[in-house]
């Protein structure tokens, strides 16, 4: 008999049953009063310390210190988020969905979700690693508190997660690549990195993603642009010509091909490819008329770094 | 918000300079949507930074880490948690303390008492009295 409750979860459990067990081997710490984020953030680390060449940014402590709101006694999502990308990490938030949650899984990728423990009214805000999923006993394997892997009924963790949203993030070293990754959502956590200054974890990430996306034109604008503002001339020049043996009339990439040309003494070669550009949009338009200018005053060569 | 003549008028001058010199690249966030940095946006960007600092400090974070810590926040991040703080939900801990409990206890029995389905404190009047 199917009882129909108003508390039953809105994101109903996995239908399908292609998934299969998983489990990863991420290292346990001791919970902590009010440093749940800062643990979840060092058990994860750990679990990429041992098995790829990341090292950590940051020591626990350090952690403790970036993450803990003393008057709140936790932490907010988005310092959680701050505090792992300081540590080297890159950002990728989950789908809200088991779909993606079992596919970051069924890779060995530990997924850092919130729950709230106790109900909306008064709540019990958490986070936890999720390790793995056994699909025979039908319990969700998570470093909740005190127990290593603790076995957590499906349809409880489902009640506890669905309360945050299904909030959770999966947090990689920047050579990785999260498996439920969509281009567009892993550029924008890859750019975050270059956003805070970590410029060559960035072109890491950028690189990593081209390697499942070849020829994704955001991604590649975005390692071209992070060539040129770390004076890697050369590198950037070679991607913006990349782009264009892809899409030969990509504006942004003919404007900042021309920009580097203008910079490197090649100024015709440089006004060449602006005359190619077609576009009725006016922002890159004037753009355009910005870089044609700037090449008919004359560009000043690169500062070499 | 309070930002000195001073600051507002380096802010610009900066941000004016920087346009002088970059403004021919098309950038990253253009191409993922993300507009161009006006200096009025920079300086609400600034402004935002300033009160999560500030927010920060009045909630017992360590003042020589309050400036680590804004720092590895993107823009949106930083303006979103100085408007929102004090709504953001605060991953804590494992689970309730006992005397947390005990304290939730005496709340949902007063409630009861007062709903006049319990009758467990003397002091307590129920409204169906």
């Amino acid at each position: 008999m199917i009882i129909s409750s108003g508390c039953a979860p809105k994101n109903p459990l996995p239908s399908n049953n292609s998934y299969s067990s998983y489990k990863t081997d991420v290292p346990f710490i001791t919970p902590r009063s009010e440093l749940c984020a800062s643990t979840s953030i060092e058990m994860v680390s750990s679990y990429w310390q041992i098995l790829t060449p990341y090292v950590p940014r940051l020591s626990l402590s350090e952690l403790d210190e970036r993450t803990l709101i003393p008057a709140k006694g936790g932490t907010v999502q988005i310092e959680l988020i701050a505090a792992a990308r300081a540590d080297g990490l890159l950002v990728y938030p989950l789908e809200p969905t088991f779909d993606a949650l079992f596919s970051e899984l069924s890779a060995h990728h530990p997924v850092i979700v919130l729950v709230n423990r106790s109900y909306s009214w008064y709540p019990l805000w958490h986070y936890a690693p999720v390790t793995g999923y056994d699909v025979k006993a039908q319990t969700i394997l998570m470093h909740f508190s005190d127990i290593p892997n603790e076995a957590v009924p499906i349809e409880t963790f489902a009640a506890l997660w669905e309360r945050s949203g299904n909030w959770g993030v999966v947090l990689l070293p920047p050579g990785q690549l999260p498996e439920s990754a969509t281009a567009e959502k892993f550029l924008r956590s890859a750019y975050d990195l270059e956003k805070i200054g970590m410029t060559n974890e960035a072109i890491t990430a950028y690189k990593s993603a081209l390697s499942r996306w070849a020829d994704d034109i955001p991604t590649l604008i975005a390692l071209g642009n992070a060539y040129y503002n770390s004076h890697q001339i050369t590198e950037a020049e070679q991607i913006y010509r990349k782009i264009l043996l892809i899409d030969s009339k990509h504006p942004f990439a003919l404007n900042n091909l021309a920009d580097i040309l203008c910079h490197t003494n090649k100024s015709d070669e440089a006004l060449k490819l602006l005359d190619q550009v077609v576009t009725d949009n006016i922002k890159i338009h004037a753009l355009i008329e910005a870089t044609r200018k700037e090449i008919h005053s004359g560009c000043t060569p690169f500062i070499k770094k | 918000m309070k930002v000195s003549k001073l600051l507002l008028s380096f802010v610009l001058s900066v941000s004016l300079f920087t346009q002088v010199l970059s403004a021919q690249i098309a950038s990253t966030g253009a191409v993922l949507g993300q507009s161009a940095v006006s200096s009025k946006k920079k300086l609400a960007q600034i402004i935002s930074r300033e009160d999560v600092t500030k927010k920060f400090q009045e909630l017992g974070v360590d003042s020589k880490m309050v400036e680590a810590r804004v720092a590895s926040m993107t823009d949106e991040e930083a303006s979103k948690v100085a408007h929102q703080i004090d709504t953001l939900p605060a991953g804590a801990d494992a689970g309730m303390s006992i005397v947390g409990a005990v304290v939730f206890i005496f709340l949902v029995l007063l409630i009861t008492d007062i709903l006049g389905v319990t009758k467990v404190f003397n002091f307590t009047k129920s409204v169906r009295n």
